[in-house]
């Protein structure tokens, strides 16, 4: 688009649009979540020692026998204010709860974006410039096989044979209880090993599509006349993979990257249930099963507003690396 | 394309590949040995720490406010009272178990009745502070109080006051009988000394580390991770108590990763094995699966509300002798499971054999239902008056058991005529759908209390939502006769009237039941002192007489 908007301009145009778009997902996620059969004391009811009437007690002491639209109005107004109010699972502050799981998550997504970084770019990249040969072949059955494994499964497999069987890594949690190691490297291997296997599912997932898209993307610019025109003019080949030819080809798929960044966030719900991992996933498992509805609100309106916000850093990042994106 | 010409296909960058190889070399190097070293993912299980494979985080540690099993609350706040491997209460803080024989329960001209509770000397909280029978007036009075919101306040609003004439008595005078008295404090007390004029549901110091008079107490609690225990310095059955040093409790909520890590010995003791892991984690050589058998029943709900036929008793019974119910137990319960054939099981003292008993028997079942007017269309389905004698039968998904036997019933009705489509929903949801009545035949359980009272269950107007009487079946006899055995302390006329009503029960048939649960819980063979528990009381009932050989 030949538009003179600036990237700050295009920034702030984005931001604005958010804001009716996330209040109207807060509108469409609290009448879904409240459309779901059973309350948070719907657990109670197969528990002999729990009367109807006290569930009814605790309804009303929590605010939930009123008119829904009320109810929404005051966690509107009170999340607007930054009170994301009260988990009716253990009584304490849903930020508390939410601040207490974010670095587990942040590690696990954080790592797992590099790994399958690491991954895409040789895949993608090789599988580009050697196109039909065995690496290419290679690498497409492997993201084949990447995209179609079901996450859970891949995870409990990997867990039967390096933990189960093997006894090579843990097979679930973050660290091993009550094992500080011995030296800050011991307990940082101790880290890495419990990080292993949930990195190696996330990873090997993100990286089979990423992969495909990068190489799609690198087809695409090789046969671009400019790139030709820089092998005439004698650049070396090297220099015009890796310079000529992946930035612009990168852009498309770092934009991906980063929208899908979110994503993998939202996909660790299934991977951090399988290995123990003490982050937002298994909090919100723990709270849906729950129907804790404030953590429930607090977490997918954060998983919006991380979808609307990547969403905007990867037209700003694509703008900066492609300008022709303005 | 490869062959489309020398710009296709240039040479790799080798040198930025192989500089990215040192690099990774030099992370894999460094880190690596020490990642991947083979170090047994676990540890043994010792009297040094044992490690518990827990399906949930506890939502609080307060045992009147939990929501679920209060296993570990168990190993920290003891009760007056437990119930054992046998389901008998037993004493714990208090001295002895109430009852008309002893004197310490009486009953009172005016309909209500007083209960003695005399406590046991010399236990102190975790800090030092004796416990007194001021505690156990506190927790009546906090339980009663509007600004506290517990998970239950059954019993306890039926108690007018309590008198503590001395530290170690607390005499408790109910307004009204109340048959299941001797429990009532099996959850322990509140220690005044901390709570007292406080907001206990705010009390977060108190909710995720109570004080207690058990054994442990807790030593740390990582959000999402676990909960580790630590023995008390002085517990009151002695120093030699508790023998394990630290019990980790740690929280791995997919079933299969629980089991993943029993094998690998991260986990050793894994409570409530689901039946279709029996035979995978029977076969780990170090571990046993104890069963327990149960006090919770599988049986088929028959919503008479929803689907009228249910009211006519002849297709009740006839639906019972179409299932072969031995077979259900020997083939998809691996021998696991008796046959129920009423709602008390034989581990409670008020079991009673003299029930009717429905043996399979197809023939009997077509039988009943030409006799209610139920006859065969040429699609083998039965119909009367035009209408087809076929509903839903509504069970938990993901519930491997469970959804096989839904399928097994489905085939068998199908048998004699009546046509069963199995639905399937996620457990809070089911919840929901019973609560309001909206549907016509449900497979689940009820785990039963260990006092065996049935009102809630069976009472005529204790329909939804006032009970779980979630038939809708109406039965004056048997709604008088329960109300009777809830104010009778007298055990042996109590029992007599819980004769009667699961005779009336079993005769008129307004359920289903299938099996009685057995309880599977894998400990290590090396652990000693192990009993198991039919009730949600727990496994950790008798924690402190563990140890590991």
């Amino acid at each position: 688009m030949v538009d003179s908007m600036s990237v700050p301009a295009l920034l702030g145009r984005r931001a604005l649009q958010a804001i009716p778009l996330l209040f109207v997902v807060s509108v469409l996620v609290f009448l879904l979540i409240h459309a779901v059969p059973g309350g948070p004391f719907a657990i109670y009811l197969s528990n002999p020692n729990v009367r109807p009437e006290d569930i009814e007690r605790l309804r009303r002491a929590y605010g939930l026998d009123r008119p829904l639209w009320l109810q929404y109005w005051s966690w509107l107004a009170a999340f607007t204010r930054g009170d994301w109010g009260f988990s009716v699972i253990d009584g304490r502050s849903v930020s508390a709860r939410i601040v207490e799981r974010v670095p587990a998550t942040l590690e696990l997504v954080g790592t797992s974006i590099v790994a399958a970084l690491a991954l895409t770019l040789p895949a993608g990249i090789g599988g580009a410039v050697r196109r039909g040969r065995w690496f290419d072949r290679l690498t497409g059955a492997v993201a084949m096989a990447g995209i179609s494994l079901p996450p859970f499964w891949f995870g409990l497999l990997l867990q039967m044979v390096f933990a189960a069987f093997l006894g090579w890594l843990p097979s679930s949690g973050r660290t091993t209880p009550g094992y500080a190691g011995a030296t800050a490297m011991t307990a940082l291997a101790d880290r890495v090993r419990h990080l292993v296997l949930p990195v190696t599912v996330l990873a090997v997932v993100q990286a089979a599509a990423w992969s495909r898209y990068l190489r799609g993307s690198m087809i695409e610019t090789l046969a671009q006349p400019f790139i030709a025109a820089a092998r005439a003019r004698g650049v070396p080949a090297r220099l015009v993979i890796l310079r000529h030819a992946l930035r612009p080809a990168i852009g498309s798929t770092l934009a991906i990257v980063m929208v899908d960044a979110a994503l993998v966030a939202s996909g660790a719900v299934v991977t951090e249930s399988v290995f123990a991992w003490p982050g937002l996933g298994s909090l919100f498992t723990e709270a849906l099963a729950r129907r804790d509805y404030s953590v429930l609100m607090a977490l997918l309106m954060l998983t919006s507003t991380a979808i609307v916000v990547s969403n905007v850093a990867a037209d700003a990042a694509h703008a900066l690396i492609d300008p022709r994106c303005v | 394309m490869k062959s489309g010409g020398q710009w296709a296909g240039p040479p790799p960058p080798r040198c930025a590949l192989r500089r990215a190889c040192a690099a990774g070399a030099m992370v894999v190097l460094t880190i690596g040995p020490a990642a991947c070293a083979r170090r047994p993912a676990g540890v043994p299980p010792s009297n040094e720490l044992l490690i518990v494979g827990y399906d949930r985080e506890p939502d609080t540690l307060n045992r009147f406010s939990t929501h679920i099993l209060e296993d570990i609350q168990s190993c920290i706040v003891e009760g007056l009272t437990t119930t054992d491997e046998q389901m008998r209460v037993v004493p714990l803080l208090a001295r002895e178990v109430p009852s008309l024989e002893n004197g310490l329960v009486r009953v009172r001209a005016d309909g209500g009745m007083d209960v003695t509770w005399k406590l046991r000397p010399g236990v102190t909280w975790h800090d030092g502070v004796p416990f007194t029978s001021a505690d156990v007036k506190f927790t009546v009075d906090a339980i009663n109080s509007p600004r506290y919101n517990p998970e239950s306040t059954d019993g306890f609003d039926r108690i007018g006051s309590v008198d503590t004439p001395d530290a170690l008595t607390a005499i408790v005078h109910y307004k009204e009988i109340y048959a299941p008295y001797d429990i009532q404090f099996i959850r322990g007390a509140l220690p005044k000394h901390v709570l007292e004029g406080r907001d206990i549901d705010g009390a977060l110091d108190y909710n995720r580390n109570p004080l207690g008079t058990g054994p442990y107490r807790v030593a740390e609690w990582r959000a999402g991770e676990y909960i580790l225990l630590e023995r008390v310095a002085r517990y009151w059955r002695g120093t030699e108590y508790p023998h394990i040093r630290r019990l980790l409790f740690k929280f791995v909520a997919n079933t299969n990763t629980r089991i993943n890590q029993l094998h690998g010995g991260e986990v050793h003791v894994v409570a409530l094995v689901p039946w279709d892991k029996y035979r995978e984690v029977a076969a780990v050589p170090s571990i046993v699966v104890h069963q327990t058998p149960g006090n919770a029943y599988e049986h088929v709900t028959l919503n008479e509300r929803q689907f009228p036929p249910f009211a006519d008793v002849r297709v009740r019974r006839a639906l019972l002798h179409a299932l072969d119910r031995e077979r259900y137990t020997r083939t998809i319960l691996d021998g696991l499971a008796p046959v129920a054939h009423g709602p008390i099981q034989p581990v409670s003292w008020a079991y009673s054999d003299r029930i009717t008993r429905y043996p399979f028997d197809p023939a009997r079942a077509r039988a009943l239902l030409d006799e209610a007017g139920w006859r065969p269309d040429p699609d083998g389905i039965r119909r009367r008056d035009g209408r087809p004698l076929a509903f839903t039968l509504m069970t938990q998904a993901g519930y491997a058991i469970r959804e096989n036997i839904a399928q097994a019933i489905e085939r068998q009705l199908r048998d004699v005529g009546v046509d069963v489509r199995v639905e399937l929903h996620d457990g809070t949801e089911i919840s929901a759908i019973w609560f309001e009545g909206r549907f016509d035949a449900m497979l689940h359980w009820w785990q039963m209390p260990a006092d065996p009272e049935l009102t809630t269950f069976f009472a005529a107007d204790r329909t939804p939502p006032m009970g779980r009487n979630i038939n809708y079946f109406k039965h004056d006899e048997l709604t008088q006769v329960l109300y009777a055995s809830d104010r009778t302390v007298d055990r042996a006329e109590r029992k007599r009237l819980l004769d009667r009503a699961q005779a009336i029960v079993t005769e008129a048939a307004p359920e289903l039941p299938l099996y009685t649960v057995t309880r599977l819980d894998a400990v290590p063979a090396s652990l000693d002192g192990f009993r198991g528990n039919p009730t949600n009381t727990g496994i950790f009932w008798n924690v402190h007489e563990w140890s590991i050989r």
